[in-house]
């Protein structure tokens, strides 16, 4: 957790403004960890879901922010994966779950197809270390409900992101690209609060901040 | 208007937000945080006068959707029951959040803001199916029309802002299929042309 935080400070902007509002998200993230009664979303998950969250934050052009948003993509298609092969989930959860992984490896082939046509390289593939920072929160879970809980928390934190995203983004595709695919992964957590019985849609401004 | 028309006319959708700039002011909770000092990102400099002038139009085309929605809604609930019928009242609830932030976007812009029409022509609904079939065609125009305006949007955390109606609208189509037995997120991409 130290070094997320660390890594934070060095490796971003060093401004006190990203930094607070890092420790922001991460106070509202361990208070949902507790809401949930302290073990559904495991506390080592907390700082990484946050930089999640933040994942855009350094990205202050377009192919940057894309490269970002693929690296962030391929990890969601990880997410559901890992969800999948705990075999903790019904059939009908699972077969959500492969849809959610189709559709982010969806929103990865388009960034990297769009990252392409501005004459970038696609980032690296995720790492080990990348894989466990943020997939490997789902290895605590113990329970089909604890799988949905962690994966509500993961679609958020990449709805703040494309949030964020839309208001660095410049060009007009691309920021019409990131709106269909944000849209797309809010309609995603309106099935997870489903599969939970909590309100599907709780605010009338989704930000991923709800 | 023809309400039938327009819900099949991609061309006439989009002219509800047919000026120059797409922005939204403070007024409420979600827009106040976007007023005043964002990054405009258009390439044509304009003066804040030009700016307004024009978000006025287009935000007075986003509230016209936005009432129409709601008053869609309240002709639907009259089809609806049980569960659906809750579902129905919570989402033109946030309809009509929508609609009271534009207002007040359009009155900080130093414009009047559309008012809602005295009867929108809206085809006969039949049953809860038809209500909801109904609802979900909006919701689905709605989306077209925000995304298709968005980088029209000269301030960049107003842009954050149309996108997070986006969303919310798109989570109303996955709640309509949902209750219509269709499936929920048929789509990698929301952009509202593919119902």
């Amino acid at each position: 957790m130290a070094c997320k935080e660390s890594a934070i400070v060095v490796d971003g902007d060093a401004g006190s403004a990203r930094i607070a509002a890092f420790q922001r998200d991460r106070r509202e993230l361990v208070r949902r960890g507790l809401a949930f009664g302290g073990a559904v979303v495991a506390a080592s998950s907390i700082p990484l879901l946050a930089s999640v969250r933040n994942a855009f934050a350094a990205g202050e052009d377009d192919s940057s922010i894309l490269a970002e948003a693929i690296r962030l993509e391929r990890i969601a298609v990880l997410v559901y994966d890992r969800a999948i092969e705990s075999g903790l989930l019904s059939t009908r959860v699972e077969r959500v779950a492969k849809l959610f992984s189709d559709n982010e490896r969806e929103h990865a082939g388009a960034l990297t197809a769009a990252l392409a046509d501005l004459g970038a390289q696609p980032p690296a593939q995720p790492t080990v270390k990348d894989i466990d920072s943020v997939v490997g929160g789902i290895g605590d879970v113990s329970s089909q409900a604890d799988v949905l809980r962690f994966a509500i928390e993961f679609e958020m934190a990449v709805v703040a992101a494309y949030h964020d995203a839309q208001q660095k983004l410049s060009d007009a595709e691309l920021q019409q690209l990131g709106a269909s695919i944000m849209a797309n992964q809010g309609q995603h957590l309106v099935v997870l609060r489903q599969a939970l019985k909590q309100p599907p849609v709780p605010n009338a401004f989704e930000t991923g901040e709800n | 208007m023809d309400i039938d028309s327009f819900l099949r006319d991609p061309v006439s959708r989009r002219r509800f937000f047919a000026g120059s700039g797409l922005t939204f002011a403070a007024g409420s909770a979600m827009f106040a945080a976007a007023c005043g000092d964002g990054q405009d990102t258009g390439g044509v400099a304009t003066s804040r006068e030009e700016d307004d002038a024009a978000d006025v139009e287009i935000l007075n085309g986003a509230l016209d959707l936005e009432l129409m929605s709601v008053a869609a809604y309240k002709a639907a609930a009259a089809r609806l029951r049980g569960e659906v019928l809750q579902i129905g009242k919570l989402l033109v609830e946030q309809e009509q959040e929508h609609a009271d932030a534009l207002v007040s976007a359009v009155e900080d812009a130093g414009g009047t803001p559309n008012r809602a029409k005295s009867s929108y022509d809206f085809p006969e609904l039949r049953s809860q199916r038809d209500a909801l079939r109904f609802v979900l065609e909006l919701e689905n125009t709605a989306v077209a029309a925000y995304i298709d305006a968005l980088p029209r949007i000269t301030k960049s955390d107003l842009r954050g802002t149309a996108s997070a109606i986006v969303t919310n609208e798109a989570q109303h189509i996955s709640v309509l299929r949902g209750a219509l037995g269709l499936p929920q997120v048929p789509h990698a991409f929301v952009n509202g042309e593919a119902g």
